[in-house]
């Protein structure tokens, strides 16, 4: 996707996107969330950092992960899920960061379900925004994560092969992962039906394939993205059926998948749908590592947005 | 009243005139073209180094009201209209209520004399409501004053009932407008279908969802005879499937905005609304295919789909923000720099000549006899501050932009009704005041 690289020499105020993040301060950041993993860091880091979760969307995963990355480097945490029709529909963005700020909140981490909530929340709020996922987007720490997870297995990123697998078209995960991955030298090929993954993905480092057992033997990771029912009624897809006969990673295409290679997965996943429960007890699957990573990486966002420098 | 334009370059189509020459008019109606012509009391108006064209008519504007008077009236709108240049303007139907009844628009009518600046002819809907079933009173509300008829933006998806309002409303000469855009296709889109939208995860309407209505209604044009008028194409398909129908003598007629023909879909990075309307910006080479459709004739008119909200209304979410923008008073500007070089002949038929035979309102020639119509523009480079709009409605993409071309003054039945920024209303005794039931039936 767009390659436009942030040039600067002070940390960014907020994390909306991965291209808000420089090649060096990716790799920063990775290499502060991995000593953070090895050593516990003090606790004051955020020492009475007031921090706001705003999830205008049901989240587990991710806002259990904020939440404890938030309290494990001391900022006070205030977690609030208002629903999305009242805060941010009714009321102005301006007057919602503005009202925000008075109050004193210095960090909104902030999962909304419209694409672009939080860069305009951002460019409004005199403080520090991190997406948490807004719509189909972008999810940065979700990427930052999966990245961190593959740098532990592999020595080089550079020329790694990765397959997204899935609806391409409704997920953050995907479009941070193709900005991030493609940043970082790594070959992106994303795999899913013309109606999840239209022509219009096809971009610079980013190549479309529909047959995903052509492609499962030459990958050194394959990321399998959840598939919503409601996208049937949507009539962008048949019966399930007909979409795990060419796309669900099951006992048969994990021997296809080459023995070093591993399996990511964002979850929330659907058992029977894009994967087997094979796919779950298979050694070369990393769920575990990455949801244990996002706590790591969080804090480490934390820390490089309101710290600047010292996390660089 | 006696008003002579003096010294201007005028340039008529409908006549074929282009050249230096004064213009008289008295009692609201153009009565003479000459060279040097005596003064006779009249007011004088000096076009010197300037371009005389008949009145500029804009044939899809919303005016707000009655309904939405927060985002415009008709007075702020006819304001704008002949701040823009624009003597006379077409206002669509999708008010609150709808102009599906003779009562309403009467009073629009009578509003818009009330302003006393450009004239006002109203657009009927076609269907109750706009709702697309029952069908609207064609011939009461063209005794009411309509010119021309349509659902606008609520696409009639049922054919079955635009086909029988076609065929019921043979007889009346102001064309079926059709705003394309087939609802299930379109969705939820906020922008146009491509790679901008999918790498900004925003829903895109395909522009298949034009033309596929575009196709449709053109072949109910040619079921039915009825003629037919499309608004604001925005698509390289669209402007064939018009160049098609014309082939098969089908009675069609089409428009273009000036921002399908200068903006694309890569104004949404920022997730704001400024750019957000329907149809949608498009991607190059449909724009490209519209700045061709300007010059080889196929696009037959200039018009802005005068769109004015509230500028809070515009600063929310891109999801629940209007769509559209205000267009009156940028135009001469706009299409300017969007379609450079194109002949002066073949912008003031665009902006007169041809809105005013597709409509069937008087005006759009210089010919004595017309009504005292007349817009004076130039070449004088200018900025747009859409804050110091006449309109209520602050929003241009096309704001903070330089244009070359610019509105000097604006004549409405003999009465400078615009002169350097200033808008003056026509005197109270008014020779045009609208007398609709009179129309030729």
């Amino acid at each position: 996707m767009r390659s436009r690289s942030p040039t600067r020499t002070v940390a960014p105020r907020s994390l909306i996107d991965i291209d808000d993040l420089s090649r060096d301060e990716i790799f920063g950041l990775l290499d502060r969330a991995v000593s953070f993993k090895q050593t516990a860091p003090p606790r004051d880091l955020l020492a009475g950092v007031p921090v706001l979760n705003l999830f205008f969307e049901a989240s587990t995963r991710t806002a259990t992960s904020f939440t404890l990355a938030e309290q494990r480097v001391g900022a006070d945490v205030i977690s609030f899920a208002p629903g999305t029709s009242s805060l941010g529909k009714g009321e102005t963005i301006s007057d919602t960061a503005i009202t925000l700020r008075g109050i004193g909140v210095r960090v909104i981490v902030v999962r909304h379900p419209e694409a672009g909530f939080p860069r305009r929340l951002a460019e409004a709020f005199d403080g520090h925004v991190v997406n948490a996922g807004d719509g189909p987007r972008a999810h940065p720490t979700q990427a930052l994560l999966d990245l961190m997870t593959l740098r532990n297995e592999f020595c080089s990123l550079e020329r790694l092969h990765v397959a997204i697998v899935g609806d391409i078209l409704h997920s953050r995960v995907a479009r941070s992962n193709i900005v991030g991955m493609t940043r970082l030298g790594i070959d992106v090929t994303l795999v899913g039906p013309p109606t999840l993954l239209p022509d219009a993905f096809a971009v610079d480092g980013v190549h479309i394939e529909r047959n995903f057992e052509a492609v499962l033997p030459r990958v050194d990771a394959v990321m399998m993205l959840r598939i919503q029912r409601e996208r049937i009624t949507a009539s962008l897809l048949p019966p399930l059926d007909d979409y795990t006969r060419n796309y669900q990673l099951d006992r048969r295409r994990l021997d296809m998948l080459p023995d070093g290679a591993v399996i990511l997965h964002p979850g929330p996943y659907n058992r029977g749908v894009e994967l087997t429960d094979d796919v779950l007890d298979d050694p070369r699957s990393r769920y575990v590592a990455q949801v244990g990573n996002g706590v790591f990486v969080r804090m480490a966002v934390l820390d490089l947005l309101v710290n600047g420098a010292r996390a660089a | 009243m006696k008003t002579l334009v003096r010294g201007g370059r005028v340039v008529d189509p409908a006549q074929r005139i282009d050249a230096l020459r004064d213009v008289f008019i008295d009692d609201g109606v153009i009565v003479e073209i000459g060279e040097r012509l005596a003064a006779d009391g009249a007011r004088v108006v000096d076009a010197t180094g300037a371009i005389v064209a008949p009145g500029f008519i804009d044939m899809h504007v919303h005016l707000r009201e009655p309904g939405q008077t927060r985002k415009e009236t008709i007075a702020t709108g006819s304001a704008a209209a002949v701040a823009g240049g624009f003597t006379a303007v077409a206002c669509m139907p999708n008010t609150d209520p709808a102009l599906d009844s003779p009562t309403i628009v009467s009073e629009v009518v009578r509003r818009a004399h009330a302003a006393a600046l450009a004239r006002v002819y109203p657009i009927g809907a076609i269907t109750r409501r706009r709702a697309g079933t029952e069908l609207a009173p064609y011939h009461l509300l063209r005794d009411a004053g309509c010119v021309a008829f349509s659902d606008d933006g609520a696409t009639i998806a049922n054919a079955r009932v635009l086909r029988n309002a076609a065929r019921y409303a043979i007889d009346l000469s102001g064309p079926f407008i059709s705003h394309c855009e087939d609802a299930e296709l379109k969705g939820e889109a906020v922008m146009n279908e491509g790679r901008n939208s999918a790498r900004l995860g925003l829903e895109g309407s395909p522009g298949l969802a034009e033309d596929v209505i575009v196709a449709r209604d053109l072949l109910i044009a040619e079921d039915t005879g009825k003629n037919w008028h499309i608004a604001h194409v925005s698509t390289a398909r669209s402007l064939d499937l018009v160049r098609w129908a014309r082939a098969r003598g089908v009675p069609t007629t089409c428009e273009v905005t000036p921002h399908h023909l200068f903006f694309v879909d890569d104004r949404f990075e920022d997730y704001r609304a400024d750019g957000k309307v329907n149809p949608p910006l498009r991607d190059a080479p449909d724009r490209l295919a519209l700045v061709a459709g300007v010059r080889d004739g196929t696009i037959d008119a200039f018009a802005t789909d005068h769109a004015p909200h509230g500028a809070d209304e515009k600063a929310q979410l891109l999801s629940v923000a209007p769509v559209g923008f205000s267009g009156l008073e940028i135009a001469v500007g706009a299409y300017a720099l969007a379609v450079p070089d194109l002949p002066l002949e073949r912008f003031v038929a665009l902006l007169s000549t041809n809105p005013a035979r597709i409509l069937g309102v008087p005006g759009g020639s210089l010919a004595p006899g017309s009504p005292g119509d007349v817009t004076i523009f130039a070449e004088r480079p200018w900025t747009v501050d859409a804050y110091r709009f006449h309109s209520l409605g602050k929003n241009t993409p096309f704001d903070g932009m330089r244009f070359t071309r610019r509105v000097i003054a604006t004549i409405v039945a003999g009465s400078v009704v615009y002169e350097d920024g200033r808008v003056t209303p026509r005197p109270a005794r008014d020779e045009f005041a609208p007398r609709p039931t009179e129309v030729a039936r």
